[in-house]
């Protein structure tokens, strides 16, 4: 029951994280599909500053791990810029802009990661080896039964998560940013009339979701795969989206479809184990957050609102 | 200063500003300009960039080789270039189709996948003759791939899914199952891949011996050239490519003309699944003969562009698709001829889409400019 718990943790935080990102983007009325290409992106260049990190300081030290965070970010924040120009400022299609920048995330950190270890570390390697992150225990709390689990063999990443988003939830709902940040996505004429720029804020937005992806990948990377390769790239920010839109975009129903899908996953894997069924079984078990995802959308989605003006280009000129 | 802007904006606006010959024009710019990129990146790697893309001609059968073992020649590249450009062609018309009603079908991988792994293993795995197999294996393919593309269509018209999210979930859940029943049932222990189809239901004819000659011949070329002119007539001359137009220009609009646009998206998803399953046929029983498990293939995301370029024309998309393949394909000739990364190849393509998904904003800046320049002279 504990590792459930504490593996549903691990992979539901770095999707909550990534799909608070999405919120960011469209609730700035900003379709954000490259939530994907943007994680793998932030994660590449996270795992390429630790590895180097790591090289000058030594193994053991935790510093490449937190520059690893920063780094992330910034990753993501750059990348993001492409899908915000494309968006925003070129007026190209929203969803057409999100595959582009998911593609080009995808052919970039591959291409690069192999480039780099040949050319700098000289081995032939499509990876980062990063490892996983030091867990920790918080003493006292985590004797309590069930809920104990929580705070049990947790990866520091997971507390950073849930501070980010506190912060993000509080710039969202609480500030005057976060006012102009969710009229854009309902009525951009409205808050251009108010003399805010609506470019300036979805800008923003979706760097805000560019960064926040970035850390999620990064998670990811010194989590479930202990490396960055091209295995990041399995759907976890097509995931992030489908549980935006099933949490109704807002952050903490999405928690709650985060969870879920983490503990799906977690569940999963135990009974595979328990039951003793052989490894090519765990295929299937794989197929759940999915399947659950699409099963749950078939409920949610009809009665669920996006914000009005979600895709839209916005044109001073039209009425 | 003033001299300097105003040739170059005559440059602009005589090379891609021209409005008939944007449609063209737009996608050459796009490719040089992502070539040019990708020459860069090359060069600052070390290598010379021309000798690169030469090698991914080379690679194709376009350009001949140094030297060719015995039986090859630039004959035999050239029809696995072939062989290998069939699958893409579908994959692109099937993007095409989609992106006519406004809908990103993003599952052609997937869908490419059902209809390759269901093909094989009723038909593939059977002993039926060739002239009963090969068509089987043709109508499995599309009648597979368009119930799963239908599938997508008749979430987003009951339930209001996303197709792009429901397609990806899809992508992910076919290639996981099928993977577990090729592993748990078809596994070839050698490989690691499914069992090979047999040679009576495979699309492409192995080995044979022309002349000097030993190539594989493709027969999916000849359907995939029918298959363009047939979308292309459904597209432009039939009620159906009308109102698939019509909903994707403008959703009320269309049902304000008394379109069923539920119906119209269903059907859309349903042509376009076909063609993928189509590609799928083309690409896992002709251009290989078995199933990787757990990989979706990239020609299913690399359609995206090819489709993109050829401006989701019908007659563009195989000089589009042609283009793809040669630097998809040729980039293992490159790699091992000049020791350049075979990845650089998707990030060309890459590259290649961020600058054709621009192509709105030129449209609209070489037209404004267009006129600034006409009201210019009418001052003067």
């Amino acid at each position: 029951m504990n590792s459930i718990i504490i593996d549903g943790l691990s992979f539901s935080l770095p999707l909550f994280i990534m799909a608070v990102g999405g919120i960011y983007s469209e609730k700035s009325g900003v379709t954000n599909l490259a939530l994907e290409g943007l994680q793998g992106f932030g994660a590449f260049i996270g795992a390429l500053v630790a590895v180097l990190a790591a090289e000058k300081l030594g193994g053991s030290s935790s510093v490449p791990f937190y520059l690893a965070l920063v780094f992330a970010m910034i990753g993501g924040l750059l990348f993001s810029l492409i899908h915000a120009l494309l968006c925003i400022r070129f007026k190209a299609d929203m969803v057409i802009s999100g595959v582009v920048v998911n593609t080009l995330a995808m052919a970039l950190t591959v291409f690069l990661t192999k480039q780099i270890n040949l050319s700098h570390f000289k081995a032939p390697s499509d990876k980062f080896v990063l490892g996983v992150a030091g867990k920790i225990t918080i003493p006292g709390i985590s004797k309590i039964p069930v809920l104990g689990a929580v705070f049990t063999n947790m990866y520091p990443f997971e507390l950073i998560i849930v501070v980010v988003a506190f912060i993000a939830w509080f710039a969202l709902y609480k500030t005057r940013f976060g006012l102009h940040l969710r009229a854009c996505g309902e009525n951009p004429h409205a808050v251009d009339a108010a003399g805010i720029k609506v470019g300036q804020i979805r800008f923003i937005a979706v760097m805000v979701s560019g960064a926040l992806s970035g850390l999620g990948g990064i998670c990811f990377a010194y989590s479930i795969s202990a490396n960055f390769s091209p295995n990041i790239y399995v759907g976890y920010g097509y995931l992030a989206i489908a549980a935006y839109i099933f949490g109704n975009w807002k952050i903490l129903p999405t928690l709650g479809a985060c969870l879920l899908f983490g503990f799906a996953r977690s569940g999963g894997y135990k009974l595979v184990q328990v039951l003793g069924m052989p490894s090519s079984f765990q295929d299937l078990v794989m197929i759940l957050p999915y399947a659950l995802t699409l099963f749950l959308l078939i409920f949610f989605s009809k009665k669920n609102r996006a914000p009005r003006a979600l895709g839209d280009i916005y044109d001073k000129g039209a009425r | 200063m003033n001299k300097k802007e105003s040739i170059l904006k005559k440059a602009v606006l005589a090379t891609i500003g021209h409005e008939k010959r944007q449609k063209i024009a737009i996608p050459i710019f796009s490719i040089l300009l992502a070539l040019l990129v990708g020459g860069i990146m090359i060069a600052c790697m070390g290598h010379n960039p021309f000798y690169a893309f030469y090698n991914l001609l080379q690679g194709c059968g376009i350009a001949p080789k140094a030297s060719y073992a015995g039986y090859k020649g630039m004959i035999t590249d050239f029809m696995d270039f072939m062989d290998n450009l069939t699958p893409m062609i579908f994959a692109a018309l099937a993007v095409a189709v989609a992106l006519r009603s406004g809908l990103f079908n993003i599952g052609v991988s997937g869908q490419m996948l059902a209809a390759g792994f269901i093909a094989t293993v009723t038909v593939g795995y059977s002993t039926l003759s060739a002239p009963i197999a090969k068509p089987l294996v043709i109508i499995i393919g599309i009648v597979v791939g368009a119930l799963v593309g239908g599938l997508i269509g008749f979430l987003k018209y009951k339930f209001n899914i996303n197709e792009v999210v429901s397609s990806i979930m899809i992508n992910y859940i076919l290639e996981y199952v099928i993977s577990f029943f090729i592993n748990t049932y078809f596994v070839d222990p050698v490989s690691r891949q499914s069992k090979n189809v047999s040679a009576a239901s495979r699309l492409t004819l192995c080995d044979v011996v022309i002349g000097n000659y030993k190539m594989d011949i493709p027969l999916g070329i000849i359907l995939a050239i029918i298959t363009v002119i047939l979308v292309r007539f459904i597209m432009n001359r039939t009620v159906l490519g009308f109102e698939m137009k019509a909903v994707g220009c403008s959703e009320t609009a269309a049902k304000y003309a008394g379109i069923k646009v539920g119906k119209n998206i269903v059907l859309t998803m349903f042509i376009s699944g076909a063609l993928s399953g189509l590609a799928g046929v083309t690409y896992y029983l002709g251009y290989f003969a078995s199933i990787q498990p757990k990989v979706l293939t990239s020609t299913g995301f690399d359609a995206i562009a090819v489709s993109l370029l050829g401006n989701s024309n019908p007659v563009g998309i195989i000089f589009s698709s042609f283009l793809i393949t040669v630097i998809g394909k040729g980039s293992t000739y490159m790699s091992s001829a000049s020791g350049i990364q075979q990845e650089i190849a998707s990030v060309i393509t890459g590259i290649i889409l961020l600058f054709s998904a621009c192509g709105a904003f030129i449209r609209y800046k070489t037209g404004r400019l267009r006129d600034m320049t006409k009201t210019g002279k009418e001052e003067k």
